[in-house]
């Protein structure tokens, strides 16, 4: 806090101090979100990586996506990517100065959690059926 | 870092756009090919299309992470901390595109 103090600069508020509502939930998720496709992603960076350089702990990787906890989190990313895509696009709408109502806000938060979760449901189904199809 | 302020907040925008589409792309390929074997995660990224589209979502990827990541160390980490973390986020965002710029080369282009 001494640091704070010399540089002068103001504390964002942290998480305890604020009362449910849909928009703080979805600022918050959206930080986490992008915390989740931070290292997902970086894991992706070393699956491609080892996919060229070393096979072997390429298959490892593999496996372990295959495992049902490996395809939970692969889940997970899916509907972080959802949720950080939508949420982003919300961002990106009050960037114009748009949609900031409080009314507003809520009603396109709470649209974000429900639409996350039907498009990761989608895209789960259709690339499982998918793989079928394309015999990988 | 000062004086940065604009051009890091367009950058942010501007590879949010960009990663959209790709995103929207790669959240179905992926199911299809992330838990796939050696050979069919070859053949994927052996497709230039494939290996540019999944090339260019990591790269814009890493560098939209490391802006949001830099501004979540600069909102809670106050001490000395902060300029180390800052450090090693850039070196991290860094060392995955370098990884996959090198390796879609490989696959895709040179192979």
């Amino acid at each position: 806090m001494t640091t704070r103090a010399t540089s002068g600069r103001p504390l964002s508020p942290h998480l305890q101090i604020w009362r449910f509502t849909a928009t703080m939930a979805a600022s918050i998720t959206h930080r986490g979100t992008g915390i989740i496709l931070y290292g997902g992603t970086m894991l992706l960076a070393a699956w491609l990586f080892f996919l060229e350089f070393h096979p072997p702990t390429f298959s490892a990787i593999t496996g372990f996506i295959k495992s049902p906890v490996g395809f939970i989190m692969l889940s997970g990313y899916i509907w972080a990517l959802c949720f950080h895509l939508m949420n982003g696009l919300r961002h990106l709408y009050w960037d114009s100065g748009r949609g900031l109502a409080p009314k507003t806000a809520t009603r396109t938060a709470w649209f974000v959690f429900i639409a996350s979760f039907v498009l990761a449901a989608a895209a789960l189904w259709a690339g499982v059926a998918a793989r079928g199809a394309f015999n990988v | 870092m000062s004086k940065k302020g604009t051009t890091t907040f367009i950058i942010q925008r501007a590879s949010a756009v960009l990663l959209m589409p790709l995103a929207a792309w790669l959240m179905f390929s992926l199911i299809v090919y992330v838990g796939a074997g050696y050979e069919a995660a070859r053949g994927w990224i052996a497709n230039w299309v494939n290996g540019l589209l999944f090339g260019a979502f990591i790269i814009i990827g890493a560098w939209h992470a490391r802006i949001g990541m830099a501004e979540i160390i600069t909102d809670y980490i106050h001490s000395w901390l902060k300029d180390i973390l800052l450090f090693v986020n850039w070196l991290v965002a860094l060392c995955a595109i370098v990884a996959v710029a090198w390796s879609v080369y490989n696959i895709s282009f040179a192979g």
